[in-house]
């Protein structure tokens, strides 16, 4: 064991599980400009804690360290209270405090974090201090989250890497009328049906999306400067549709905006773990 | 060998049973039992008439799917689930219903349970939404003519000193319930809001001397002691909840409850009632008057008020207003309460849920945990 | 700072501006536009609002829309005249006597849910943001869209703001009561209550008359005007009429064709909600009547047969008039009333004040909702209601919109459902859509829905069972 104090964040999420590992000495900031932090993304397995287990062990793995060597961990994510549990972490956080923390590590300016991931869509707002001020989350229904893009790049015929860019290949968008995901995937097919363009077709699902996240935005307002995390912030074009809506330029943080969760559970642990 | 249980465990034990052996004892014994739903109902008149007076409640049941062939899924999943246990017999050992118009749902509930399957003895107390001359009026003139259904239903007479035994009675019981809400307001609360929820629940699910008797006991045993070690003081308001399991959710993740303006709770019985009154004007003025309930029009500002000196009182960090989808009074108020409590500074969480879902209380546990990260760590 | 996005920023992104703004162009066109011209106005608009005109302007109709708009038309414009003038603007929902505003010199009386009807079908964007932003402000979404559009835009601070809000859905619906309780509370406007009690016995009756008379003491206090008996006999004059116009369409509505075309169901009850006891209404009823007698004379039907003739319970759908109305009857689905059609006009003996104000105020008590959902039991008068129009009218078959925020209707339709196949052998097609939101159920879905009911249900129950007459 050496004297190197280690920090680490597991999210378990709904699809994927991330693991991140931040280093005593080293600032917490960008990989970009040099800066030491180490990541790991997989698919979950079939339950959170060998989810957790894989994705942390294959990270320690590559760094040729042992659970031993992690000074103070926290867990986040849906399975967050069982890794507790099981000891794989010190303390669990929700999802909400960790992208809020994880956002603004980044990016000290932010003050409203979108995150969307494969079910859940959240706005966030923190304070000048990166305190949680405020948060809201979806209800149940898919329209609005990672989900309702899946099922319609689907119907497309397409990857949901893909969408992003066909929609911005769009000369006119063709609005979907309905905002009940079901309803516009009947609409979507009719369109496809009649032989419109894809690209216009995509372009009007990345505003049916950038809607429904507005809505989520206008329960809790929105302060500037404002960052998108999780999953479909690597959508381009919901991203510059969100812009568009909300009449700002949106921080690109400087890492996978789908680690950010992970990455703030590690900014948390190594803030309670050095204060320990 | 005898194992000795706890009052309070004793207690909710009862108390997660529908159909108790107090009440079972009470029908072997020859009594009736008469149930009602709406807070806006005076259980006194039905103790005075001799018949135990029982609360509604569904206790966190989410099967709904014989209700669902009657109430639409547009409706709320509490009054789904009551008219589930209304049809599917749990409610048997009911020998008379009483019918308020609480709100929509309620009233659609108990409409599609006497069309269903009707309870041999079935009246309507209609309750007006206004506190203005006339609705007091009128509404201690429905007060008197139940009590009389009540005499012709079951052949008994509600005279003027049973019903003023019976507002003595019930009101011993509120002012148990009373004390223990008191016990919940210190530093180190006696009861945690799961086992409060059970008290109350059990208050109106059995006869009042009888649980007049057990609170003495549990009171005393919890006197002096006290709950350490949690995160923060939760106040709920809201819908119509009886979830025990919901609320031991928000408590497992750390947020004690420390007080509620619920329907199943402080709204029942916060106000104690005016002895210098004539009984039946009495019981007008504390069950309309004084009613704490979104339906009644005209009375936001009391109803916010009520919360914002419970917080005071009762030490509250954070207030989370609930209502369950669909329910539109308490959706709509809870607006506004989420409003006016943020202007006070107070932090508010507003969660719509779905009743006894147990699909939505992960999502509930995120939220409720975030809520507490954002209002800071007491223990 | 805190943006809510989306918010209008001008007075003229408000619904009330804008609905106005479309009625400024129909005001200039002739009463009897011809069908070139009819195509030259439609094409000069914007697509949802060419497609509502296009079914209010389709030549069955037209005569009769243009007399309909160009009331609705006047009835805004008094209200705008009334805020530069310093009259009192009065926003009552749609169960409310509109009359009784009418019959103050100093007020007048604005409707939200027929603004919000004339939104969702004709303005761009539907109405949509209105309501966006009222579920930014953490209204939950299955309050009800008649209202919430409207005050929605109220609530942004930027909308023509009414001065004093008449509630009248105490115990009929509570969504609408505390939607309006939630606008006056957060505007810090005055709201009166006229609350119904669920109790049609001589006492429940009684104390609706007191509640109705304290509402009018009330407000006579508020606007500082005692109501003139000279007024209110003109205006209750012009009720009288109109409701005798209204059971001479009932009459028509009798004959097989349906000589009556579907939207005018939507026509008299918007001339039930806004100008009723106004000149403008009777005119407006009149049109109808003549165009529907027209129609019989000439044995005009838009369909080769009439297929069914529906008794449509509850509300209609306001997203696409053309997509429903007009559709219907040229598949030969004749709509013959909805629950608002259903408010049963007695004639009001003008002799004194007290018999006016008494007949308005029994015209109250049986507006649409307050007397079916209001009543007793929130099913036994709605079916007694429908199943006594569906034999009037000899309708052989139901259809319930299925708004999601009716939760009163939804809490009962199983037994409406049930009750009408028992006593009169109507089959039910339950439909679930919003019927203000066109976001919520296509109309290409509602009308497939609708289509195969018929064919499946109604026309080959109808070969078995009873012919039309």
């Amino acid at each position: 064991m050496s004297d190197t104090r280690r920090f680490a964040g597991i999210d378990v999420g709904s699809l994927t599980a991330q693991a991140v590992l931040i280093e005593d000495g080293h600032t917490p900031m960008l990989k970009a400009i040099g800066v030491k932090f180490d990541a790991r993304s997989i698919r979950v397995k079939s339950n959170p804690l060998d989810s957790a287990r894989t994705v942390m062990g294959e990270l320690l793995d590559e760094r040729k360290l042992g659970w031993g060597d992690i000074t103070y961990c926290v867990s986040t994510g849906y399975g967050r209270d069982r890794v507790e549990a099981e000891g794989l972490a010190q303390q669990n956080m929700s999802e909400i405090s960790c992208h809020g923390v994880g956002a603004f590590s980044l990016a000290p300016q932010v003050r409203t974090i979108i995150d969307i991931g494969g079910q859940d869509a959240k706005v966030i707002r923190v304070d000048e201090n990166g305190d949680l001020v405020n948060f809201v989350m979806n209800d149940k229904c898919a329209a609005g989250t990672g989900r309702f893009l899946e099922v319609m790049s689907r119907t497309l015929g397409i990857s949901f890497e893909d969408l992003g860019p066909l929609a911005i290949e769009a000369h006119s968008r063709i609005e979907l009328s309905s905002r009940c995901s079901i309803f516009a995937e009947t609409e979507v097919l009719h369109y496809i049906q009649k032989g419109v363009n894809r690209a216009d077709l995509a372009s009007g699902i990345t505003k049916s999306m950038a809607d429904r996240v507005m809505a989520l935005v206008r329960r809790v307002g929105m302060e500037k400067e404002v960052m998108m995390t999780g999953g479909v912030a690597k959508n381009v074009a919901v991203r510059s549709e969100l812009e568009k809506m909300l009449n700002v330029r949106m921080i690109a943080p400087h890492i996978d905006p789908q680690l950010i969760g992970a990455y703030g559970a590690a900014v948390l642990a190594r803030r309670t773990g050095e204060a320990s | 060998m005898t194992v000795t249980t706890s009052a309070l465990e004793e207690a909710v034990r009862v108390s997660e049973a529908v159909e108790n052996e107090y009440v079972k004892r009470w029908k072997e014994g020859g009594g009736q039992v008469v149930g009602y739903s709406c807070v806006t109902t005076p259980p006194e008149i039905i103790d005075a008439a001799g018949l135990l007076p029982y609360r509604i409640r569904a206790l966190g049941n989410p099967n709904t799917e014989i209700a669902d062939a009657h109430l639409a899924r547009f409706n709320c999943s509490f009054c789904r689930s009551c008219l589930q246990l209304g049809l599917d017999g749990t409610f048997d050992f009911l020998d008379g219903l009483i019918e308020t118009n609480g709100c929509d749902h309620l009233r659609g509930m108990f409409e599609n349970w006497q069309y269903v399957k009707p309870v041999a003895f079935f009246h309507y107390v209609k309750v007006p939404h206004q506190t203005t001359p006339e609705a007091m009026e009128y509404y201690t003139e429905e007060l008197r003519l139940f009590a009389k259904a009540l005499e012709a239903g079951f052949g008994t007479k509600v005279t003027r000193p049973k019903l003023k035994k019976a507002i003595e009675r019930q009101e011993a019981v509120r002012s148990k319930l009373r004390e223990v809400y008191a016990m919940r307001e210190g530093d180190a609360p006696s009861f945690t809001g799961t086992e409060a929820l059970s008290l109350f629940l059990l208050a109106s699910a059995m006869p009042a001397d009888d649980y007049l008797a057990l609170i003495d006991r549990v009171i005393d045993e919890r006197s002096g002691t006290g709950i350490t070690g949690y995160r923060a003081r939760l106040m709920l308001c809201g819908a119509a909840t009886d979830e025990l399991e919901l609320i031991g959710e928000i408590e497992d993740v750390g947020g004690l409850v420390v007080t509620d303006s619920l329907c199943y709770g402080a709204r029942a019985f916060w106000k104690p009632i005016r002895t210098d009154l004539e009984p039946i004007e009495a019981l007008a003025e504390l069950y309309l008057k004084e009613m704490l309930c979104p339906r009644m029009y005209e009375d936001f500002p009391r109803r916010r008020d009520f919360v914002i000196d419970e917080v005071k009182r009762a030490g509250v960090d954070g207030v989370m207003v609930m209502h369950n989808k669909f329910c539109d009074v308490h959706g709509v108020d809870n607006v506004q309460l989420r409003l006016s409590l943020e202007k006070e500074g107070i932090p508010v969480l507003q969660l719509e849920k779905e009743y006894g879902s147990k699909a939505d209380i992960g999502r509930i546990r995120t939220r409720v945990q975030a809520f507490l990260e954002r209002i800071g760590d007491r223990s | 700072m805190t943006i809510l996005a989306g918010a209008p920023r001008t007075s003229r992104e408000g619904l009330f501006e804008r609905v106005i703004a479309m009625l400024d162009m129909v005001r200039s066109i002739p009463d009897d536009l011809s069908d070139e011209e009819s195509e030259g106005v439609i094409a000069l608009m914007p697509p949802d609002v060419a497609e509502t005109l296009e079914g209010f302007l389709n030549p069955r109709v037209r005569r009769a829309s243009i007399a309909y708009l160009k009331m609705i038309g006047k009835w805004m414009d008094e209200a705008r005249e009334a805020k530069e003038t310093g009259k009192k603007v009065i926003l009552v929902p749609f169960n409310f006597v509109p009359e009784l505003i009418h019959a103050f010199e100093n007020a007048v009386p604005l409707t939200s849910e027929v603004l919000t009807s004339l939104g969702a079908g004709a303005i761009e964007g539907k109405g949509h943001r209105y309501w966006d932003y009222a579920m930014g402000l953490g209204i939950p979404d299955h309050l009800c869209s008649s209202s919430t559009i409207e005050l929605g835009s109220m609530l942004t601070g930027q909308d023509f703001e009414a001065d004093a809000i008449v509630s009248s859905t105490a115990g009929a619906c509570d969504a609408n009561s505390k939607i309006h309780e939630f606008v006056a509370h957060y505007l810090g406007i005055p709201q009166f209550i006229l609350e119904k009690p669920v109790d049609d016995t001589e006492r429940g009756r009684e104390q609706f008359r007191r509640n109705f008379y304290r509402l009018v003491s009330n407000l006579e206090e508020y606007i500082g005007e005692e109501i003139s008996e000279e007024r209110l006999r003109d205006v209750v004059e012009n009720c009288n009429r109109a409701a005798e116009l209204h059971y001479q369409l009932w009459e028509l509505k009798k004959n097989v064709p349906c000589p009556v075309p579907n939207l005018f169901s939507f026509f008299v009850y918007g001339c039930r909600f806004t100008m009723w006891g106004r000149p403008e209404a009777v005119r407006c009823m009149e049109v109808m009547v003549e165009e529907s007698r027209r129609r019989l004379e000439a044995g005009e039907y838009p369909a080769p047969r009439e297929l069914a003739r529906v008794g449509w319970l509850y509300v209609g759908y306001y997203i696409d008039y053309n997509g429903l109305f007009n559709w219907m009857e040229e598949q030969g689905y004749s709509y013959l009333f909805d629950v608002l059609d259903l408010f049963f006009p007695d004639p009001i003996p003008t002799d004194s004040r007290e018999t006016m104000l008494d007949g308005v105020c029994e015209a109250a008590r049986r507006f649409p909702m307050t007397r079916q959902m209001g009543a007793d039991s929130m099913s036994v008068a709605w079916i007694d209601d429908a199943v006594h129009m569906c034999r009037e009218m000899n309708a052989n078959c139901g259809i319930y919109c299925g708004h999601h925020a009716c939760k009163q209707t939804w809490s009962v339709i199983s037994i409406v459902q049930k009750e009408l196949m028992d006593r009169i052998g109507a089959p039910t097609l339950c439909l679930q859509g919003d019927a203000w939101l066109s976001g919520m159920t296509p109309m290409s879905r509602l009308q497939g829905d609708i289509d195969e009911f018929m064919k499946n249900v109604v026309i080959k129950r109808r070969r078995v069972h009873r012919p039309l007459r």
